[in-house]
């Protein structure tokens, strides 16, 4: 473990000495030697940091470029990686870096799905000792559960996006019908709008044997009271009654309630936005980006007819929205600990959060954010995601999450498709247990 | 390869053909030094292209199988020998049946399917007429799209809200829109259609290469002698296009074989992993689910299935080579 590091030292060494000695030209044009060039220059600690590429009015980079010209003593270099949409790969240069455990990589940022993996695998820094619990408290109680895992805190919150509901405020209003809070009163209200011919769908959301899968289930089940995993993150409840009636749910709007097309096994976010955005389907379930896309007139025919509020739930439940989003996480095997802590608390402070909330479209994590006056006027919208992410709800949390995953979108897919529920759910059910071991 | 190697030298002269004599007695004969250096040469120029296969062709498979025996993971950090476990749990495992037996099903479909509309474009494309030049080229469109494209494209155009849909419908070919690739017996076929749409070009293009190496000559030659078009297709055209054609159809089975995007972007391998694939499920065994090894076992399996596939064309190619003596 010394050994790569001994080697970093040395790169080190002779990039400060080609910078003092300008020596060799040809070396410094090359690029490596600047950054131990940087590493001495002015007594600062350089840091490592790796983020999947985010970028709108202003990018991860120049965010990064703040954070060097405000600090004194920690100077961060920001390696990017691919766009979250290309998240498979994300992860693989994650999962290759970090399991070296060389410490080449100080501060990164990842899908909140991963967090139980890297946790487990000892990658992650448990981060309780720099964060009490009143730090904790400032955060939405949603990601912080999903940054917690066996009772410690193995990531800081940074950005959110969670599912949430998108309704037609102007045929809702016109035939009214109110806003609905539970999955009844919504089947009611889409039945009314198809019988009166006002829309062709009624109530569109995702079933795609797909990650998206996973999320709709774990909102579905979540508003019923049930989980996938219960807390122990050992025993599995998916096939427990609330799961199955919840999943029978699911069948039933394209089934007996008929107020969602059957190609919804086949629709992940957009082709289930697509009709929405065209005017055609009453109710939505999806992220926060469409938003945007419904009020750009250029190709949406709902500009200023939309409402946005929490999924409905059971009776009983409460409404539930799936987390998704990119946190941060500690290198365990990070040497400079204290200057990644300080740039970790920079990142996630309200005032960075608000600057990424108006300058990159992304989500704070902190409720207190939301009160401030700069948001609603860059970005009203997201003031009203506030609602919505008190009821976030992290996925199941295990360090064999990827393979669970699968195992859910698989089975899942056949209960919605086969109309087994119970069945293909307790299949599910000894399959994961068999994953988890 | 090893007879051509033998006779080759031996083609350039008596004395030359004895290479160990020719080293041996060290003459500074011009001839005799030609008769030693190509075939050292001839094995030293061959060492690259050997090497770089063995790295970039054995090397992989070898590491494979190798793999296929451990149960080597990132996501747990195991790397441990472990048997046969794999392989067990491959046979145990449904949706990995259920892929094989899809994959299997799609290969054949879609291969026999391509090979036929193939055979019948390149025949139309085989005569001369205006504007010949033009429709062969056009004919290549689809093929040379990406596939990732295309699919995407699949997508929007069997979507139930799609082109497909609206046009059954407004010709009241059916009622109401068609759930192609939400249901679990229509979307396979539908990939399966998306497929050969997409392929059946390059079949008709490796079937016309095929169908101008007959000499012209035999068409007036049936013709004299009476013969009809069918008659002339059927014992003319199709026996001396058949070697072509099976090695068309022995890449083209390989390929399908392999069949990972359309799957993958359209469906994902659902509804019911009713579209799951070898290649997907291998993929989203080792690179979502970072599990190397039983992913590696799977990759074997596939490579054990395809082996079979080009074995039994390679059959048919031998036997048709030998009866053509």
């Amino acid at each position: 473990m010394t050994e790569p590091l001994s080697r970093r030292n040395f790169v080190k060494g002779v990039g400060a000495a080609l910078a003092a000695g300008a020596a060799a030209p040809v070396l410094a044009a090359c690029g490596s030697g600047s950054s131990g060039a940087t590493a001495t220059s002015g007594g600062k600690t350089t840091i490592t940091f790796a983020s999947a590429k985010f970028f709108a009015k202003s990018t991860i980079g120049q965010m990064v470029q703040l954070y060097n010209s405000s600090s004194k003593h920690v100077e961060v270099q920001y390696i990017e990686l691919p766009t979250p949409s290309q998240s498979t790969q994300v992860h693989q240069q994650l999962v290759q870096s970090l399991s070296a455990r060389d410490g080449s990589l100080d501060v990164f940022t990842g899908d909140i799905i991963w967090i139980s993996e890297f946790a487990g695998a000892g990658w992650s820094a448990p981060l309780d000792s720099y964060f009490n619990a009143s730090a904790k408290a400032a955060y939405f109680p949603g990601v912080i559960d999903a940054c917690t895992y066996g009772g410690a805190l193995h990531a800081l919150p940074w950005y959110l996006d969670a599912g949430m509901l998108y309704y037609r405020k102007d045929l809702l209003q016109a035939a009214g019908i109110a806003v609905p809070t539970t999955w009844d009163e919504l089947v009611t209200g889409a039945q009314k709008l198809l019988a009166a011919g006002k829309v062709s769908d009624g109530f569109n959301w995702q079933a795609k044997q797909a990650e998206v899968l996973v999320c709709d289930l774990v909102e579905f089940i979540g508003s019923n009271g049930g989980s996938v995993l219960a807390e122990d993150g050992k025993t599995v409840t998916i096939a427990d009654p609330k799961a199955v009636e919840a999943v029978q749910f699911m069948a039933d709007t394209f089934g007996k309630d008929k107020v969602t097309p059957r190609a919804v096994l086949s629709w992940d976010e957009e082709p289930s936005r697509m009709p929405f955005t065209g005017g055609q389907a009453a109710f939505l379930r999806n992220w926060s980006y469409v938003w945007s896309d419904a009020q750009d007139p250029t190709s949406s025919k709902v500009v200023d007819k939309v409402g946005v509020t929490t999924l409905p739930s059971f009776p009983g439940g409460k409404s539930t929205a799936c987390l998704g989003g990119y946190q941060f996480g500690m290198n365990a095997a990070s040497t400079k600990k204290s200057a990644a802590i300080d740039f970790l608390t920079w990142m996630s402070s309200p005032a960075t959060q608000l600057r990424f909330a108006t300058q990159l479209g992304l989500a704070p994590s902190r409720p207190s954010v939301y009160d401030q006056s700069a948001l609603k006027a860059a970005n009203p919208f997201m003031v009203s995601l506030r609602d919505v992410f008190t009821g976030g709800t992290p996925r199941p949390k295990t360090p064999k999450y990827s393979q669970v995953s699968l195992a859910i979108q698989a089975g899942v897919s056949a209960a919605l498709a086969t109309g087994n529920v119970q069945s293909n759910l307790s299949q599910v059910q000894s399959q994961i247990e068999q994953i988890l071991g | 390869m090893t007879t051509t190697a033998k006779t080759r030298p031996g083609r350039s002269g008596g004395t030359e053909s004895l290479p160990r004599g020719g080293r041996g007695d060290g003459s500074p004969r011009t001839g005799g030094h030609r008769g030693v250096a190509p075939r050292g040469k001839a094995l030293l120029l061959v060492v690259p292209m050997l090497a770089s296969l063995l790295a970039v062709s054995l090397y992989p498979v070898l590491r494979t199988i190798w793999l296929a025996f451990r149960n080597t993971s990132l996501e747990i950090q195991g790397d441990q020998f472990t048997g046969l476990a794999n392989a067990r749990h491959l046979a145990h495992d449904t949706i990995f049946a259920k892929a094989w037996r899809q994959t299997i099903e799609f290969t054949a479909v879609t291969t026999l399917a391509e090979t036929l509309l193939g055979l019948a474009i390149a025949l139309a494309l085989a005569r001369t007429f205006r504007g010949r030049g033009f429709v062969r080229a056009a004919v290549l469109v689809p093929w040379a799209i990406p596939t990732v494209v295309t699919s995407r494209m699949f997508s929007w155009l069997f979507d139930q809200n799609g082109l497909v849909n609206y046009v059954l419908v407004k010709l009241h070919l059916v009622s109401h829109a068609v759930n192609f690739l939400g249901s679990t017996s229509l979307a396979l076929p539908t990939l399966m259609l998306a497929d050969i749409w997409k392929t059946t070009p390059f079949m008709a293009l490796l079937l016309l290469a095929g169908l101008q190496t007959i000499s012209p000559t035999l068409a007036e030659a049936a013709r004299i002698d009476g013969a009809s078009a069918w008659r002339y297709f059927w014992r003319v055209r199709l026996p001396l296009l058949m070697p072509s054609l099976l090695v068309a159809a022995l890449l083209r089975a390989l390929d399908a074989f392999r069949v990972f995007d359309l799957p993958y972007v359209v469906t994902g391998g659902g509804p019911a992993s009713s579209t799951e694939t070898m290649s997907t499920y291998t993929y989203k065994t080792m690179f979502s689910g970072l599990e190397l090894g039983y992913g590696s076992a799977m990759a074997t399996a596939m490579f054990i299935t395809e082996a079979i596939i080009a074995g039994v064309f390679a059959l048919f190619i031998v036997r048709r080579l030998r009866q053509e003596g």
